[in-house]
């Protein structure tokens, strides 16, 4: 079944087009990743489909439901949640009121707030730094707080952007391992990644935007083949 | 890793703090009893004045990061509303005469008429509702903007209710202002609380609005609001992807603080018994409220009694210029010396310079506010020991 999809959409800054006619479908429990060369219109897509901007075209259904002018608050709330590519900590809150502020998004007690903080906390491995202010952590553990305070949300699509740039290989391995382990969760995931080695890993299915068209669509080892997705990572004659 | 609880954001007070919290509480109950100047108790309801100002702007612009340059509109409105009712109230038959004709031809004579029947007290309560409705009506129209724009925005406003006031003659009495020679008898049912024969009822007033503002703050830390206020402060982009309601909750914490911030207003206006727009709705109130907050430290419950703390005695002694004087009656300075000269001709003059200057320090050598400085130093100490 499928959990999103992606119709028609379009996304236009002045005569500018981020996203033309992108179309595709993510399954219930598949990761998907998303890839494309610089500009190629992928974190513009994301904001789309969270609703930080409306499409001007096509349409976003989520759960069997049109998510088309819904706010970003709202997007959540009906289970769809996004991590940045620039991570967004609350600096100035401990890691586990940054987590709080995403269980408090289905509860109204602190106290259960904080227990599933805990659980999350416990998922990504941030469990010593529980009390520590969110702005002093190193980026790496930025990487993981982002992950955990979204997935307090109760998320059924996650949709991770770029959660291994900046990340030395080995907190890199550490990210997939936690992608993996969310996927055992039984959470769909959406993700933008610039490591072509990690995301072919990982990925079920990978979409390739090029120019904020769709390229290519398939399985990581169809994509590596497409003659078209190598020239326009590589350029061409 | 202790730390002092009770004064940041985190959740718990430690009990020594909270010790320490109950038995200036007592002291302060006692204060009246224990001092007997007037004077002092005038400080003191100036302190309390300035917390319970700083304490509610400290909902908005401290916990949601809103910094509404324009808290004066709420404190007008709390002011003007106690200062219309209570003088309405006292209208003598003449008055009334004469406002039976005007209100043939004037809503707002009209109204007074009818204000002419309330109680005069209920003019706190028209004050909150006041206050209410401009918040909304304010966060309705400021709150599409962000930072910078926000703050230019909230001060537009603020400027347009104080014009508003001023031309609203028929029932503010205009640039005239609005005098009280007597207040009414504080009563509840027959039985006749106070008469207000002396300042002792403002300071248990101040001293009771003082703990309800910190008790709402307390309230609102160890809420669900508290956090999603304070997320929406750290970042609000990030906040709305988590499903925050931006505009529910920016307007939820204005209304908050305009309701508080009126209620300073009515004690204001009851305690000096005059009210005119530019004592109660001009910008530099607004900017004074700011200041409370950021010089004592946001985001903190304590962080504005700090503030006040800090401010009251400092524009106090340098507006009575205590130190100039002090130091000639010392005999430390020859007041015929040139510097004697300068302490009290041109010193005494410059105070608010000096007050200005003094706030710029603090704000470049403690951008965390006075309390966040200590917190700093003290953990520094920690630091150092351990």
């Amino acid at each position: 079944m499928a959990i999103l999809e992606i119709k028609h959409v379009s996304k236009f800054f002045g005569g500018l087009a981020a996203n033309s006619d992108v179309s595709f479908q993510l399954e219930q429990g598949m990761i998907m990743g998303l890839i494309g060369p610089n500009g190629a219109g992928k974190t513009t897509l994301f904001n789309c489909i969270t609703g930080y901007y409306p499409p001007s075209r096509g349409e976003i259904v989520f759960d069997g439901r049109r998510m088309n002018g819904l706010q970003p608050n709202k997007v959540c709330k009906l289970g769809m949640v996004r991590t940045w590519q620039k991570v967004r900590p609350l600096a100035k809150m401990s890691v586990v009121d940054n987590v709080m502020v995403g269980a408090l998004c289905h509860t109204n007690s602190l106290k259960k707030a904080r227990e599933m903080a805990m659980e999350q906390i416990r998922v990504v491995r941030l469990e010593h730094r529980t009390d520590f202010n969110a702005g002093g952590l190193p980026i790496g553990e930025r990487k993981k707080l982002e992950v955990a305070r979204v997935l307090a949300t109760q998320p059924k699509l996650l949709l991770l952007d770029e959660v291994m740039g900046g990340l030395n290989p080995a907190e890199s391995e550490e990210v997939i391992q936690l992608i993996l382990d969310i996927r055992r969760l039984g959470i769909t995931q959406m993700v933008i990644e610039h490591d072509m080695k990690a995301i072919m890993r990982i990925s079920d299915r990978i979409v390739v935007l090029n120019s904020g068209e769709k390229l290519a669509e398939g399985a990581p080892g169809e994509i590596v083949k497409n003659p078209e997705v190598v020239a326009a990572y590589l350029g061409s004659e | 890793m202790t730390r002092f609880s009770i004064f940041t954001n985190r959740r718990g007070a430690s009990p020594l703090a909270l010790i320490a919290f109950v038995v200036i509480v007592c002291l302060l109950f006692a204060f009246p009893s224990l001092v007997e100047s007037p004077y002092s108790r005038h400080i003191m309801v100036l302190l309390f004045l300035s917390t319970i100002m700083g304490e509610s702007w400290n909902i908005i612009g401290g916990y949601t990061g809103q910094y509404s340059v324009g808290h004066a509109a709420y404190f007008g409105a709390g002011a003007y509303g106690t200062m219309i009712v209570m003088n309405a109230s006292q209208f003598d038959a003449d008055k009334l005469l004469e406002l039976q004709d005007l209100a043939k031809d004037s809503r707002l004579s009209s109204l007074l008429l009818s204000a002419h029947d309330l109680h005069p007290w209920t003019g706190v309560l028209v004050g909150m509702v006041a206050a209410l409705l401009l918040s909304l009506i304010i966060g309705s129209i400021c709150f599409r903007l962000r930072g910078p724009y926000f703050v230019l925005a909230s001060i537009a406003v603020a400027e347009i209710v104080r014009i508003t006031v001023l031309n609203l003659a028929d029932l503010t009495q205009g640039a005239e202002g609005i005098l009280i020679s007597t207040l009414p008898p504080l009563t509840i049912g027959n039985t006749v609380i106070t008469d207000f024969s002396n300042n002792v009822p403002f300071y248990y007033i101040g001293l009771l609005l003082v703990l309800l503002t910190i008790f709402v703050t307390w309230l609102v830390q160890n809420s669900k609001l508290g956090y999603f206020f304070q997320a929406i402060r750290e970042d609000q982009d990030a906040a709305h992807s988590l499903g925050i309601s931006l505009t529910f909750h920016k307007n939820a914490a204005l209304a908050l603080s305009a309701v508080l911030t009126s209620l300073a207003g009515s004690f204001y206006a009851i305690y000096i018994k005059f009210v005119d727009p530019t004592t109660v709705l001009s910008l530099d109130l607004s900017v004074q409220i700011v200041l409370i907050s950021i010089i004592g430290g946001i985001g903190t419950i304590f962080g504005p009694v700090v503030g006040a703390l800090v401010l009251v005695p400092l524009s106090e002694v340098l507006r009575s210029n205590l130190i100039g004087e002090s130091l000639i009656s010392s005999g430390m300075v020859n007041s015929d010396s040139a510097f004697g000269h300068f302490l009290t001709e041109n010193l005494s003059h410059a105070h608010v310079l000096i007050y200005g200057i003094l706030v710029v320090v603090v704000i470049l050598f403690m951008p965390d506010g006075v309390l966040g400085f200590f917190k700093s130093m003290v953990a520094k100490k920690r630091k150092e020991a351990a």
